[in-house]
C-alpha cells in the first residue's frame, strides 16, 4: 500500500491518490474474493453452523427445533463421556507411539541392508496403498471370533486363543494394531525420504569420528530426521483423533462401548440408529476441534522446539 | 487507516457466513407442491401423456438386489408407457433411513421407500406416507393370502401402515453330521435353552491338550434375538402393550426371562460349551459353516448360504424357547414398503401402489422367495414353480413356515412399536455384551441398558410434538 503520507503533499495529490488507492483496493478484493468465498463456504459457514446446531435440540427428522443453550455441553460432564475421551486418548497413544517408533525402526534397520533396500522399503511402504476399508476387512478375517486366522496360527504353534474383538480389554488394542499397520507405510515413506536427504558429509564425518550402529543412529540420523519425525507425530495424532473407518468396520464401537472414540460417538449421535441428533453431535464435534487444536498447539510448543531444521 | 482493509475482510466474511446461515435456515422444511394423503383410485392413471415415474429407494444389494431389479424390469415391461419404476440402492437399512430423513428435510422424498421394521414408528410419526390400509380399503384389496404374522407385525392401531416385503424370521441351525457323530438325533433338535446345553455337552469336542476344536453352540449377541426370545417367552418388549395401546415409555428387557437367557449364555461360554462370538453375525455364520460351532441362531435368509458354504449337512429347528412351556411366539424381522404422499401427485401415489400390488402377487413372491430366501409375503407364493423348486432344494425351510404358523398372533408377537427402536436394540446388545464381558451381573447390565434408554424415549416422544 502507499505509505507515509507527508504533511507537505501537494494539494492536488489526494484526489489522484484516492482513486489509485480505491482501484488498488478493488483489485485486491478481486484477487482475494475466490479464497474468501472458499474460506467462508467451507470453513467459516460450517463452523458457524456447528455452533448454531450445538445449541439446539432436534425434531425427529433432525431439524433444529428448540434452543437448549449449553445443555449439550453440560451433559458431557458425565462418566460416559469421560470414558469416550479416555478411549480416544488410549487410541491416540496406542497408534501414534508404535506407529512412529515402528516406522523409524524399520527405516533405520533398512539402512544396514545394502542389497534389495529399495525393494524392502517398497514392501514396507505398501500398506499405504490400502484404503481404510479394505485393510479393515482383511483384519476382520484375521480377528473374526467365528473362525480367526490369527487364532488358527496361535493354535498351530500351541499358544492360547485371543479374544481379539470380543473382550473389552483387548478390542481397542486390536483396532490399534490394525491402525498401526495401516499407518506404517506412510511413516516409512516419509522417513525414508528424510534419510535420503541427510547430507552424506554428515554421515561420513560421524563415521570418521568412529560412530557406528546404534551410536550413529541415535546421535546423528535420528536428530537429522527431526522435521520428518515431528511431521509424522503431528499428522498421526490428528489421524488418530479422526480415525473412524477401522472402528466402524471392526467393532462398531463395541464391545460395550470399549472402542467408542470421540469421532465414533459423534457418528452414533448424528447418523446411527433411530434419531438424527445433530445437536449433540455438533457439540461433541466442537469438543473434538478443541482437542485437535490443543494437541497440535502442545506439539508445536514442546516438540518442535527440539527439532533441528538442517 | 491501514487496518481498514482487514476490518472490511472480517465484515465481509461475517456477512457471507451470516447469509449462509439464513439461506440454510430457509432451505429446511417445505415440500414440492401437491400432496396426496389418501389413496387415489385407478382412474388417475387414465389418459396419461407419458409414463409416471416412480423412484424406489431400497436396501437390497448383491443377489437380493438383482432379484429385485428383475422384478422391476418385469413390471416396467408390463406397464410400458404407463408407469416406470426406477430402483435406487440406498445402503443398509440405517443409512437408507438417514437418507430418507434428509430427503424429508429437503422435501424430496422418493415415491416408494423400503424401511426396516425398527423405523415403523418413526415413519408413522413423520406423517409423510399414505397408510397401506387406505389403499386396501379404497380398492377392496384382498389381504387373505398375505401371511397373518406379517400383517400383525406391520399393523398399528388396527391399520396396516406399510406393506410387508422383505421379511424373515430366525431359526436354530444345526450341523446334522456333528449331531450324528455325537449320538444325537438330528431330526429332533433341542427346543429350549436347557436342551441346547445338554446337546452342547455331547457336541463339544476337545483335542488332546483340552483345547476346544468344536463348540456345541455359537451365535451372535444380536439384539434381534432379544426381541425373539421375549416373543417366544410371551412377554412384551416395551410397556403400554408393546407400545400399541399408547406410546411406549420404557423398554422391559430387564425381564427375568431375558436375564435367565443371558445367564445361561454366560454359563455356556464359561464352561466352553459355546464360543463367544460378539455382535457380528458374519462371525457367527463363519463359526457355524467352518464347523467350529455345531448349533447357531440365524435368520431364514441365511439358509442358502449355510448349505452352500458348509461341507456338512445343515438342519434347522425352531428358534429356542427360554424355558419349556413358554408360549412360543415368533417375531418377524426385515423391512416393509412405504408409499410417500407428502409432496407427491395422485398419479405417483397410485403408480407406486400398482407396483406394490405387482410385488405382492403369488408369481412375484414365488420369484422373490426363491431368489432371496425371504418369506413369501403372499402365502400362495409358495405354490409357484420357482418356490417349489427351492423347497425341493432346501427342505429345511419348511421349519420356518411351520414356526410362523405355530406362532400366536398377539401383542407380544407383533413386536414393540417405539420411535427409538433402533437405539433400543443397540442398547440391548450393549447390556448383553456388558454381562458377558465384565463382572456386571446380567440383571444389572440389562436394567442399566433399559434405564439408559429412558432419556432418548422421553426426548423422542417430546420431539414428536415439536
Amino acid at each position: 500500500m502507499t505509505t507515509t503520507p507527508t504533511a507537505t503533499a501537494p494539494p492536488e495529490a489526494p484526489p489522484l491518490r484516492r482513486t489509485r488507492r480505491s482501484k488498488e483496493t478493488v483489485l485486491a478484493w478481486g484477487f482475494l474474493a475466490p479464497s474468501i468465498v472458499v474460506f467462508a463456504l467451507f470453513l467459516a459457514y460450517p463452523l458457524g453452523r456447528t455452533v448454531y446446531l450445538s445449541m439446539h435440540g432436534n425434531d425427529i427428522i433432525g431439524r433444529p427445533s428448540r434452543f437448549v443453550g449449553f445443555s449439550h455441553f453440560a451433559e458431557m460432564a458425565s462418566p460416559e463421556f469421560g470414558q469416550v475421551l479416555l478411549t480416544t486418548l488410549l487410541f491416540t497413544l496406542g497408534t501414534v507411539v508404535p506407529g512412529v517408533a515402528g516406522a523409524l525402526a524399520i527405516v533405520l534397520l533398512l539402512e544396514g541392508v545394502i542389497r534389495g533396500q529399495r525393494l524392502l522399503r517398497g514392501a514396507f511402504a505398501l500398506p499405504f496403498a490400502f484404503s481404510v476399508a479394505s485393510a479393515s476387512v482383511i483384519f476382520v478375517v484375521f480377528y473374526s471370533s467365528g473362525n480367526s486366522v490369527l487364532n488358527g496360527i496361535l493354535y498351530r504353534v500351541g499358544l492360547s486363543q485371543v479374544p481379539w474383538l470380543t473382550s473389552q480389554e483387548m478390542a481397542l488394542w486390536s483396532v490399534c494394531i490394525t491402525t498401526v499397520w495401516m499407518n506404517l507405510g506412510y511413516g516409512v515413506l516419509v522417513l525414508a525420504a528424510g534419510i535420503g536427504s541427510i547430507p552424506k558429509e554428515i554421515n561420513e564425518a560421524a563415521r570418521i569420528d568412529g560412530a557406528t550402529g546404534v551410536r550413529l543412529a541415535r546421535d546423528v540420523t535420528v536428530p537429522m530426521l527431526g522435521p520428518q519425525l515431528f511431521f509424522l507425530i503431528v499428522i498421526s495424532t490428528i489421524n488418530a483423533l479422526q480415525g473412524f473407518g477401522q472402528i466402524h468396520i471392526l467393532t462398531r464401537g463395541g464391545p460395550s462401548g470399549s472402542t467408542t472414540t470421540l469421532v465414533y460417538s459423534i457418528f452414533e449421535e448424528a447418523f446411527a440408529y433411530s434419531t438424527s441428533d445433530f445437536g449433540r453431535a455438533s457439540a461433541q464435534a466442537l469438543v473434538l476441534l478443541l482437542v485437535v487444536l490443543v494437541c497440535t498447539a502442545i506439539q508445536f510448543g514442546s516438540i518442535e522446539r527440539k527439532v533441528h531444521y538442517a | 487507516m491501514r487496518i481498514s482493509p482487514r476490518r472490511h475482510a472480517v465484515r465481509a466474511a461475517a456477512l457471507i457466513t451470516g447469509l449462509g446461515l439464513v439461506l440454510s435456515g430457509c432451505s429446511g422444511g417445505g415440500g414440492g407442491g401437491e400432496s396426496t394423503l389418501t389413496a387415489p383410485g385407478a382412474d388417475v392413471l387414465e389418459g396419461l401423456d407419458e409414463a409416471v415415474q416412480v423412484e424406489f429407494w431400497h436396501s437390497m444389494d448383491a443377489t437380493n438386489g438383482q432379484v429385485l431389479d428383475g422384478l422391476i424390469e418385469e413390471f416396467n415391461a408390463q406397464n410400458e408407457g404407463r408407469i416406470e419404476v426406477t430402483g435406487s440402492f440406498q445402503g443398509d437399512y440405517d443409512t437408507a433411513l438417514a437418507a430418507h430423513r434428509a430427503a424429508i428435510q429437503q422435501g424430496e422424498t422418493a415415491e416408494l421407500i423400503m424401511i426396516f421394521d425398527l423405523g415403523t414408528q418413526f415413519m408413522i410419526d413423520s406423517g409423510q406416507t399414505v397408510p397401506a390400509q387406505s389403499f386396501i380399503d379404497a380398492d377392496g384389496y384382498d389381504t387373505d393370502p398375505i401371511e397373518d404374522a406379517l400383517l400383525n407385525y406391520f399393523t398399528v392401531d388396527g391399520e396396516l401402515r406399510s406393506f410387508p416385503f422383505n421379511n424373515s424370521t430366525p431359526l436354530m441351525y444345526i450341523n446334522r453330521d456333528a449331531f450324528e457323530e455325537a449320538g444325537l438325533d438330528p431330526d429332533s433338535p433341542p427346543t429350549d435353552l436347557a436342551e441346547i446345553r445338554e446337546a452342547a455337552e455331547e457336541l463339544t469336542v476337545r483335542d488332546d491338550d483340552g483345547t476346544v476344536v468344536q463348540y456345541g453352540f455359537g451365535a451372535a449377541t444380536y439384539g434381534w434375538f432379544v426381541e425373539q426370545f421375549m416373543a417366544r417367552a410371551g412377554v412384551p418388549y416395551c410397556d403400554n402393550a408393546n407400545g400399541r395401546s399408547g406410546r411406549a415409555t420404557e423398554v422391559l428387557y430387564d425381564d427375568p426371562k431375558v436375564v435367565e437367557m443371558i445367564e445361561w449364555w454366560q454359563g455356556m461360554v464359561d464352561d466352553e460349551l459355546a464360543v463367544h462370538i460378539g455382535r457380528n453375525t458374519d462371525d457367527a455364520q463363519a463359526a457355524f459353516t467352518s464347523g467350529r460351532a455345531a448349533m447357531t441362531l440365524e435368520s431364514t435368509g441365511s439358509l442358502g448360504g449355510f448349505i452352500e458354504q458348509s461341507d456338512f449337512e445343515v438342519g434347522a429347528g425352531y428358534f429356542p424357547l427360554v424355558e419349556a412351556g413358554d408360549p412360543g411366539g415368533s417375531i418377524i424381522g426385515g423391512a416393509s414398503l412405504w408409499i410417500n404422499g407428502e409432496g407427491h401427485s395422485e398419479q405417483e401415489v397410485r403408480a407406486s401402489w400398482e407396483f406394490v400390488q405387482f410385488l405382492l402377487t403369488p408369481e412375484s413372491q414365488s420369484t422373490w422367495h426363491a431368489g432371496t430366501g425371504y418369506l413369501s409375503v403372499n402365502t400362495e407364493g409358495y405354490d409357484g414353480p420357482e418356490a417349489q423348486e427351492r423347497a425341493e432344494e432346501f427342505p429345511q425351510f419348511s421349519v420356518a413356515a411351520a414356526q410362523l404358523a405355530d406362532s400366536e398372533i398377539n401383542e407380544n408377537t407383533a413386536g414393540c412399536m417405539m420411535g427409538v427402536m433402533a437405539d433400543a436394540r443397540a442398547a440391548a446388545e450393549e447390556g448383553w455384551e456388558t454381562a458377558l464381558t465384565s463382572d456386571t451381573p446380567a440383571e444389572d447390565a440389562m436394567a442399566e441398558a433399559a434405564d439408559r434408554l429412558n432419556t432418548p424415549i422421553e426426548e423422542y416422544n417430546a420431539s414428536v410434538e415439536d
